[in-house]
């Protein structure tokens, strides 16, 4: 057997499926490391974890959620080690149901589809910014329910999150239209609530997000509109980001550096992709732990973390 | 009779040397009138049946000097009892006093707004002049005032009308003049051709009560007891007593609408604006240069007497202060040389167009402007009743033909927004009525624009308007709805203000304690209160003579026709929570008129001139004061 | 069995209660029951008497049968939230008993290899979690005949907890508290009060807001000045006796129109309100339509709210939908008379709801909590299972 890269297992896991979302797949990678290597020891097995995921969170510039999975597999190990000692078991446990993560991250977003069709109602109009697949599944099963709502879908420029929403929600026959990314501020009064997913959750209950997030929440702050966050707990990350561009993973947000002529003309484009928006815009975190203010967030990190 | 003439003079000095007495000791504490004065009528009426007494005695014979002794004797045995009498009554009154000021100190005005005029006060002085003006029947409301008739016609029965028009004189007199003495002789000699005994009698009360009222001369006899207390700073007695000597000046029209914005019968700035200009029409009209000075000098100041008595009615509304600044300018400019009937029918025209150029013209240019934010099938809120938007909303609806839907908010305890809202529904507009607690279900309900009326607008952009605007135009902010504020250019002004409580306006603290959805003018406002004030003063007569009649342990009955009015049964004012509420001292009611919008709130301000944001207030302000 | 001696005696019972369960809807659905604290004690009677005489075989059967009874309550008057919070308290209760009491008999049984799982501390790890949950559910119900084969061998084991005694003395330990809750409230709030304060408060129909104003300025010899609205239309007689009897206990009182509060706002220290129920998301229903709107005004002015709440207010529902919360009266109150022609549309809210970010602290009789952690409070005392107690769990 060739040399196991992790990196490779992740991104191959990401590209065979897609609705698999960055920290299962994360996740998974980790499983297979574990039945590749098959460590001996309860010491060999963290170490071998550890490394790992440090190697896939410095090699994937986009790391959060991935890292909230990396998180959520070592604190699941340590766990089973150090206080019940079974690490074997646990081992087992983990190489045998790699499949059964994978599916239960797919419920879980059901789940949080079912808590969250509450608070869509007859009549709505909703924005969306960003591609996530926990708003998609809600808006998916709130149509389902026979629910007439509307929605509005940024651009979510430079990525084509948008579009790819856009045209899923047309599949369904949800009445939908896209704004460009600076029209946000000009309909947010004729909007009634906000959803917007997470790539992670921040401690204080504030949310990393694709770059634009932020402004949409001050928009929604300052119009007084609800603004809801869609997320699956796994993504839930031990950060706490101080501002929005306080994102360490993505160097400076702001890069002055003259590269190559040639680079620069490629690559007009700079800045960051992703930012922090912080919990007091955040009316509430629908999740599959129910609907959580963002302080409950830094409760169940606390819990996780500290026992 | 001859006799019975003769008498009087000489009981005069006698008997009244203790009640002098009593009332000058008494003088030291503002409140001892109430008492004495009750006690004085007795006295009144037990000279009366002596007299009576004395003239059967003479009819069955006794001879004058017999009577005389008699009487003497009585006296004198009276007079000992009476002065026991008022050593107890004197104790009695001093408890009664210290539970008063008490009880006064602390209910008459709430921390928070002690600095502005209580509605009581206002209508007490309005109450002292309109009574000193118009007849003494007014100043008979007070329960001794009725009595008096009540005693006169017990016991001299025809001579009931001849005792009533003397009242009225002295009413006025004393109202005037300040020392006793000379107002004793005038009237003696004024009344010479009268009835000897009723002049006597009257005499006697005048100085009973002129000396009574030593405090505050010539107020008392014509104002109701009941608010008298209302006159206990130095400032209230003195402005009164100015507008009591110069009440000669005041023109009937003028009368006639302060009691009618008294009444909250006139109401909205622009309304009043508008009568006010109508009744200076009148004034003008009537106005007659005195000699020895002109027309440009003395009608200014024959105005600031109109003014004064407006003042006292409610405070004069921004709209109401440009318009008299700009009437008063308009007179200084006219040429002395100027014939007055020409000069007159001059302003006349000059008033009618101001009305017309500032209000009417105004209004127009405003809706023009506003018009076009009124949109086919929008939610558009107001608040209270304003003119200029009713005709703005029926401009649309009627004319224009646009369908829209109106909220209009009210509130208590004046309920103006049901007269727009009736107005507006009855040209078939789509019209919601609710009330201010439930703005923030209104809101909820995809509203459009907020529109409001205006008061006035400060130099600082700060919108004074009714109260509970702020309250919309804060809630209308907070959900991004846009704030519209119609408003005439007159209502701009040159003051500034940081928040609503340094000035308003308080309204009468009664209005909020029926708890109905009835309408304050349905409700007979004042003239209800004036009815409360007396059978409440009534009651505390009969309660006063009964313990008198107690502690003396002698029998004066009170004559039958006073107990047969006595006994009047409480009011109809219902079974409401709060009757009573000023017996409980730490208990007040707050009943501003006004309150002050801040600027952020506000969008923008539609005005003749165009429409500009609330910054902008003071830059129209200096273009029109030079236009002016 | 525990029922099988009274079983005769049980179905005169049964009936009885369920004529007073049917009374007590009536009279929900006729708004005769307005006082919440009222309304919870009365729920908890009532509860109390269903539990006596209900019959199950296992507690599984009583916790249904209770929430069924939650349910028709719910549906009943759903604005009353509080019956359906203390018949949810009292769930919680029985299923913590019944969790012991599985732990015990486990133990107790020295059971198989496979335990309970690890005890779970976060649920974050729902994800990676060894697939027990049907596992478990086996076991349950192995253990379950387990037990009940035990039980028919020895009986002793299963009087070890009884749940219709845990249940009644949950109740009776509810209603101790409901009692008892303004005092709490008070050892608390007199501290938030100073001397010469301004305060205001819209809900005077709230008994805890009363007693508490009463009880500071009696216990401590702070002067202070109470300003109240009068919440016209449906709570201006409420105001004025509020007002009336503050005044008599030598409180500074002043009554204000609801239209003067943004003028008046300025000089208020503090905003006290009074709750109907208060939602996981820290926001509150108010019985006095204006609340919201005195407490925007305190935002906009920067002045604190606290609200005073029994810990028995404490709704575990989330307030999805604003408008379906506030209740609505009839236009009679508002305008008197109307032109018969001319009718006008009239709103005539009965309740308001108070977002989150407009109060600063909620006094409990178990302390005070921001807004953002009454969640935690709730789930300290209501189990999730219970929340929708119309779908089946």
């Amino acid at each position: 057997m060739s040399e196991f890269s992790i990196t490779e297992t992740y991104l191959k896991f990401l590209k065979e499926d897609p609705d698999m979302t960055m920290p299962i797949a994360a996740i998974e990678s980790l499983v297979t490391l574990l039945r590749v290597k098959n460590p001996e020891t309860a010491a060999e097995m963290i170490n071998t974890i550890k490394s790992a995921a440090n190697e896939l969170t410095q090699s994937i510039p986009n790391s959060i959620s991935l890292k909230a999975g990396c998180d959520i597999f070592m604190r699941f190990v340590l766990r089973n080690t150090h206080l019940y000692g079974d690490w074997e078991n646990c081992k087992e446990h983990l190489i045998e149901n790699g499949q059964l993560f994978v599916s239960r991250a797919k419920l879980t977003r059901d789940k949080v589809a079912q808590i969250g069709v509450d608070f869509i109602s007859d009549d709505d109009i909703i924005l969306v910014h960003g591609f996530s697949r926990a708003v998609y599944s809600l808006l998916k099963h709130a149509a389902e329910k026979f629910i007439r709502f509307r929605c509005v879908v940024t651009e979510c420029r430079p990525t084509s999150q948008g579009e790819q929403l856009y045209s899923l929600l047309q599949e369904k026959g949800i009445p939908v239209i896209m704004v460009v990314d600076g029209a946000v501020g000009a309909v947010i009064d004729q909007v009634d609530k906000v959803f917007v997913g997470a790539e992670g959750v921040a401690e204080s209950g504030g949310i990393i997000n694709v770059v634009g997030t932020y402004s949409v929440g001050v928009l929604a702050q300052n119009a007084r509109k609800p603004f809801y966050v869609v997320t699956e707990c796994h993504k839930f990350v031990r950060m706490f980001p101080l501002s929005p561009d306080d994102l360490s993973m993505q160097g400076k947000s702001l890069d002055f550096t003259r590269k190559s002529d040639e680079e620069d003309q490629q690559e007009i484009l700079r800045g960051p992709r992703l930012d922090y928006t912080a919990q007091e815009y955040i009316t509430a975190l629908i999740t599959d732990l129910g609907v959580l203010t963002p302080s409950a967030v830094s409760e169940e990190l606390i819990k996780m973390w500290y026992d | 009779m001859s006799q019975s003439e003769q008498e009087p003079p000489k009981e005069l000095p006698a008997q009244d040397t203790p009640a002098a007495d009593a009332a000058s000791a008494e003088s030291a504490e503002p409140n001892g009138a109430k008492k004495l004065s009750n006690k004085e009528l007795k006295e009144l009426k037990k000279r009366e049946k002596a007299a009576k007494r004395s003239a059967k005695k003479q009819e069955s014979g006794i001879t004058i000097e017999q009577q005389q002794q008699q009487a003497q004797a009585k006296r004198d045995k009276k007079q000992q009892q009476r002065e026991q009498q008022l050593q107890q009554q004197k104790e009695h009154q001093r408890k009664r006093e210290e539970k008063n000021s008490q009880s006064k100190q602390k209910m008459k005005k709430s921390t928070l707004f002690g600095h502005l005029e209580t509605t009581e006060e206002r209508r007490a002085t309005i109450l002292a002049l309109t009574s000193a003006i118009s007849s003494s029947m007014a100043s008979r409301i007070t329960a001794t005032g009725l009595m008096l008739p009540a005693v006169a016609s017990a016991l001299s029965g025809s001579q009931v009308p001849a005792s009533s028009s003397l009242f009225s004189p002295i009413a006025r007199s004393t109202s005037i003049a300040s020392a006793s003495n000379s107002n004793l002789a005038a009237l003696s000699s004024t009344n010479g051709q009268a009835d000897k005994s009723d002049i006597t009698k009257t005499l006697a009360a005048v100085t009973l009560e002129s000396e009574e009222f030593s405090v505050v001369p010539g107020i008392g006899s014509v104002i109701p007891k009941a608010i008298e207390h209302s006159f206990d700073s130095p400032q209230m007695v003195s402005s009164v007593k100015e507008l009591l000597l110069n009440k000669d000046y005041i023109h009937p029209a003028i009368a006639l609408l302060t009691s009618r914005i008294a009444n909250y019968m006139i109401v909205g700035s622009i309304p009043r604006c508008i009568a006010m200009l109508e009744a200076f029409q009148i004034v003008v009209k009537d106005y007659q240069t005195p000699e020895g000075t002109t027309l440009s000098r003395n009608l200014t100041s024959y105005l600031s007497h109109q003014i004064d008595i407006l003042k006292k009615a409610r405070p004069l509304s921004v709209t109401m202060g440009n318009a008299i600044r700009w009437l008063k300018q308009e007179i200084s400019l006219i040429d002395p040389s100027t014939p007055d009937k020409d000069a007159k029918q001059d302003l006349y025209e000059k008033i009618a167009q101001f009305a017309h150029e500032k209000i009417e013209l105004a209004d127009q240019l405003i809706i023009d402007n506003a018009s076009h934010h009124v949109e086919n099938g929008s939610t558009i809120v107001t608040y209270g009743s304003s003119k200029v938007l009713t005709d703005l909303l029926l401009h649309n609806a009627v004319d224009l033909e646009k369908s829209f839907r109106v909220i209009v908010v009210d509130s208590r305890p004046l309920f103006e927004g049901r007269k727009m809202a009736d107005i507006l529904r009855g040209h078939g507009v789509n019209v919601t009525y609710a009330l201010i607690t439930s703005l923030d279900d209104i809101l909820r309900m995809s509203v459009d624009y907020v529109f409001l009326g205006a008061h006035s607008i400060l130099s600082n952009g700060f919108l004074y308007s009714r109260v509970g605007t702020a309250m919309l135009a804060m809630s209308a902010k907070r959900r991004n709805i846009p704030v519209l504020v119609c408003c005439e250019s007159l209502k701009f002004s040159q003051r500034v203000q940081l928040d609503s409580v340094t000035f308003n306006e308080l309204a009468d603290p009664d209005d909020l304690i029926a708890i109905d959805s009835k309408k304050l003018v349905d409700r007979d406002n004042v003239r209800g209160a004036l009815l409360k004030q007396f059978s409440k003063e009534r009651q505390e007569e009969k309660k006063k003579n009964s313990q008198e009649i107690k502690g003396n342990g002698k029998n004066t009955p009170n004559s039958p026709s006073a107990a047969a009015t006595n006994s009047n049964p409480q009011e109809k004012t219902g079974k409401n929570i709060l009757d009573g509420w000023q017996e409980i001292p730490s208990l007040n009611i707050v009943n501003i008129l006004y309150d002050l919008t801040p600027p952020e709130y506000i969008k923008k301000i539609i005005t003749e001139f165009g429409a500009l944001p609330p910054s902008s207030v003071p830059v129209i302000l200096r273009e029109y004061k030079s236009s002016a | 069995m525990p029922s099988s001696a009274t079983s005769s005696a049980a179905t005169s019972t049964n009936n009885d209660i369920n004529v007073s369960i049917e009374y007590f809807i009536a009279r929900l659905k006729r708004r005769q029951i307005d006082d919440t604290y009222a309304m919870a004690l009365e729920t908890l009677q009532l509860l109390k008497r269903f539990i006596s005489a209900a019959r199950w075989n296992h507690v599984t059967e009583l916790i249904e049968q209770i929430r069924q009874l939650a349910d028709r309550l719910e549906k009943a008057q759903p604005a009353a939230f509080c019956c359906g919070n203390v018949i949810r308290r009292v769930l919680a209760v029985i299923r913590d008993e019944l969790e012991e009491d599985l732990r015990d008999t486990m133990v107790t049984t020295a059971a198989t290899t496979n335990t309970v799982a690890e005890p779970m501390i976060s649920s974050m790890f729902n994800l990676l979690q060894k697939p027990e949950h049907q596992q478990q559910q086996q076991q349950q119900t192995q253990e379950q005949q387990q037990q009940q084969q035990q039980h028919k061998l020895q009986r002793n084991h299963k009087s070890k907890t009884d749940f219709r005694q845990v249940a009644i003395q949950g109740i009776k330990d509810l209603i101790d508290e409901i009692t008892n809750i303004d005092d709490g409230i008070q050892q608390i709030a007199i501290d938030l009060i100073h001397d010469h304060e301004i305060l205001l408060t819209p809900t005077p129909e709230s008994k805890t807001v009363l007693k508490f104003l009463i009880k500071t300025r009696e216990r401590s010899n702070r002067t202070f000045t109470v300003l109240v609205t009068e919440g016209f239309p449906n709570n201006t007689s409420k105001a004025h006796e509020f007002a009336k009897k503050l005044a008599q206990h030598n409180i500074e009182t002043i009554i204000i129109p609801d239209s003067a509060v943004f003028a008046l706002m300025s000089r208020v220290g503090k905003v006290i309100i009074g709750t109907k129920a208060v939602f996981i998301n820290g926001g509150t229903i108010a019985s006095a339509s204006g609340v919201s709107l005195v407490c925007e005004c305190a935002r906009e002015f920067k002045t604190p709210v606290f609200a005073v709440a029994g810990l028995y207010k404490l709704s575990p529902l989330y307030p999805f939908d604003v408008e379906k919360l506030v209740e609505f009266g009839g236009s009679k109150k508002v305008l008197p008379h109307m032109d018969p022609h001319k009718r006008l549309d009239i709103i005539n809210p009965i309740t308001a709801y108070v977002p989150p970010e407009n109060i600063d602290i909620y006094i409990t009789n178990i302390g005070g909590f921001a807004p953002s952690f009454i969640y935690r409070i709730a789930w300290d005392n209501y189990k999730q299972v219970d929340v929708n107690v119309g779908q089946a769990p």
